[in-house]
């Protein structure tokens, strides 16, 4: 072997030893092998993982015929033949077809891919009105089919590396959540047999205002522990896609205005500051998008109590934009990309009780209508919440 | 003169809930929101028992313990969810005395609490000799030590107490039962986990080898006793 054939393979194999199967890279291959093995048409095939039917995936017409790019069809048929005998074959034309006709005096190389044993697809190349495919390079194109299946197979491995990381990642949420969520429904369960068998002792007795108050706290850890059972099965829900939206043309401005006089009237305190554009109708959920709304006005009256709160719509370019802004606390630099997590809650966050479920279900219905919610803040300045909906939500 | 207990937990509302049933049986009681205020507050003032929460901020209760066990033998209960097992034995090998699984009613509470003091009390020995000695083990009734040879060794009050029932019967098989009724009282008769552990302490601390016990031998399927020396 020559110095310049070692480097020529040194070349393919470079080429062949990353795991990248994109169009670019095949490319790559393709003009690389070209260099010393002479062909007019390539074309690769590979075996579709559901149907198992041959779909090709890259074709290249280099030589003489280019407009046969077009029509990659013309070796499939072959490359069916190669998959199904599972081994190098040669075909040379029909002795019939007329000797002027070059474009149909098509001799063709056809070569297995494989992937372990099983055998996914086939390289076929041709050349157009000869030379016949000599000995060497029939091993030179044997040699090129093995480092082309060693691309694919190398390729699928890393698929499978990729989804088992998925899976594993999926299987660690869904353990976190199960944890999370007995203690999250343990706490008001704990409050609420510890108050009331405090009640129901007989050594002792309590006055009138203890007995009220323990018997508040059972009723506040009972209504906090049925919102808490609520919101896990809507979340749920929203998770999987089985909470039912109904979509509909919808005036935005006017959603916004009817939470906010059903807040105020709540709230009769709250300095709601609403400045509403009229924008263009919407195709959304009401109710869902309402419950988003009522979901950050009720977090601005718990976590920044007696801030006004200014709510702006107005359309951006093809969106709409819903700011809610409050002259709160804020939310720390660290939480701020965390706080849409499930059972997420700010660290040392005790005083104002929460399932830590509120805005990730917000986060489900947005995403549901196409758009974004995300929060931006400044401690001690106090926190936006933006929405963003895109005018043309419809499915 | 009152018991004085500390309550420590991040959740204000099971604070509450503590302290409003101890004053009721008169004891006194102070509070800590996290492991390091509960540390602070234990330097401060001297404390019977401790109740102690293990999910909090800044230290948590298995941190908690374990710096409260450097320096006081002070009993502490130590307040764990249920179905965490790995928690409850990670408490007794800090050195806890006992746990209690939220959520508990306020009567367990209130007996829990009235079981460890009981037990913290240092046991009156009746007309005895003052020393008692098994090999290299040498334990002094009058002032509740216990040295290991030339060397003293710390041992919590449950502790102190299991051991006493060996030194008093020895030769004698206990059964778990037995050493869980007359140690920790009657209702936790079936509480084996916490005799393995509080074994398994007792041997760390006392035997050379904790692995081939010479003071303390378990008797498969009958329970344990401490082997006649002979002579």
């Amino acid at each position: 072997m020559d110095t310049h054939t070692l480097y020529y393979l040194q070349e393919l194999m470079q080429i062949a030893a990353s795991s990248d199967t994109s169009r670019t890279n095949i490319e790559k291959f393709i003009i690389a092998l070209r260099k010393e093995f002479v062909f007019d048409n390539v074309a690769v095939y590979l075996q579709d993982k559901t149907t198992q039917n041959l779909e090709i995936m890259y074709a290249r017409a280099i030589g003489r015929s280019k407009t046969a790019e077009a029509d990659a069809a013309w070796g499939e048929d072959f490359a069916g033949h190669v998959v199904r005998k599972g081994q190098l074959l040669l075909r040379d034309p029909k002795p019939d077809v007329s000797q002027d006709d070059r474009l149909h005096q098509a001799y063709m190389l056809g070569l297995p891919i494989r992937e372990g044993n099983l055998v996914k697809g086939a390289m076929v190349f041709v050349r157009f009105g000869g030379p016949v495919y000599e000995d060497q390079h029939v091993a030179v194109a044997a040699l090129a089919g093995e480092m082309l299946s060693m691309l694919f197979q190398r390729a699928a491995q890393t698929e499978l590396e990729e989804e088992l990381e998925d899976l594993k990642r999926q299987m660690q949420l869904q353990e976190d959540f199960v944890s999370t969520i007995s203690h999250e429904l343990r706490t008001p369960l704990g409050f609420i047999k510890g108050y009331s068998t405090s009640l129901l002792r007989e050594d002792t007795s309590w006055d009138e205002e203890t007995q009220k108050e323990f018997l508040m706290i059972i009723d506040e850890e009972a209504d906090r522990l049925s919102l808490l059972i609520e919101n896990v099965l809507e979340s749920a829900r929203l998770q999987s896609k089985t909470l039912p939206l109904r979509f509909q043309p919808l005036r935005l401005d006017g959603v916004l205005r009817d939470v906010t006089m059903r807040i105020r009237a709540r709230h009769k305190n709250l300095d709601v500051n609403a400045q509403l554009e009229s924008v263009p109708p919407i195709f959304g959920d009401g109710v869902r998008l309402a419950q988003v709304f009522e979901n950050l006005f009720t977090n601005a009256l718990k976590y920044a109590p007696d801030s006004p709160i200014d709510l702006l719509l107005k359309q951006v370019g093809d969106k709409i934009v819903i700011s809610f802004i409050d002259q709160g606390p804020g939310i720390p630099k660290e939480s701020l990309p965390l706080i849409f997590e499930r059972f997420y809650r700010v660290r040392g966050e005790k005083t104002v009780t929460g399932t830590g479920l509120g805005l990730y279900i917000c986060k489900q219905i947005i995403q549901a209508h196409r758009g974004k919610i995300w929060a931006e803040s400044t401690p001690g300045h106090g926190t936006t919440f933006f929405i963003e909906l895109p005018i043309n939500s419809s499915r | 003169m009152a018991k004085r207990i500390l309550i420590v937990d991040d959740e204000p509302r099971y604070l509450r809930l503590l302290e409003a049933n101890l004053r009721t049986e008169g004891y006194e009681v102070v509070t800590a929101q996290d492991g390091l205020q509960a540390v602070g507050v234990f330097s401060d003032q001297p404390i019977d028992l401790v109740l102690m929460d293990v999910m909090m901020p800044k230290l948590d209760g298995f941190g908690a313990t374990q710096r409260i066990r450097e320096f006081s033998s002070t009993p502490i209960i130590i307040l764990t969810a249920k179905g965490d097992e790995q928690d409850r034995v990670r408490g007794l090998d800090l050195g806890a005395d006992d746990y209690l699984v939220k959520p508990f009613s306020a009567t367990e509470l209130l007996a829990r609490v009235r079981a460890v003091l009981r037990r913290a009390q240092p046991p009156t020995e009746v007309g005895q000799t003052r020393f008692f000695t098994h090999d290299n083990l040498k334990i002094d009734f009058a002032r509740a030590e216990v040295w290991r040879g030339e060397q003293p060794v710390s041992l919590s009050a449950t502790e102190y107490r299991l051991l006493l029932q060996f030194a008093h019967h020895v030769g004698k098989i206990m059964t778990s039962e037995d050493l869980l009724s007359s140690v920790w009282g009657p209702e936790y008769r079936n509480d084996k986990e916490i005799l393995w552990v509080s074994i398994a302490r007792l041997r760390q601390k006392l035997e050379e080898d904790a692995h081939t016990p010479k003071h303390i031998v378990t008797r498969s399927g009958l329970g344990y006793l401490m082997p006649p020396i002979e002579e």
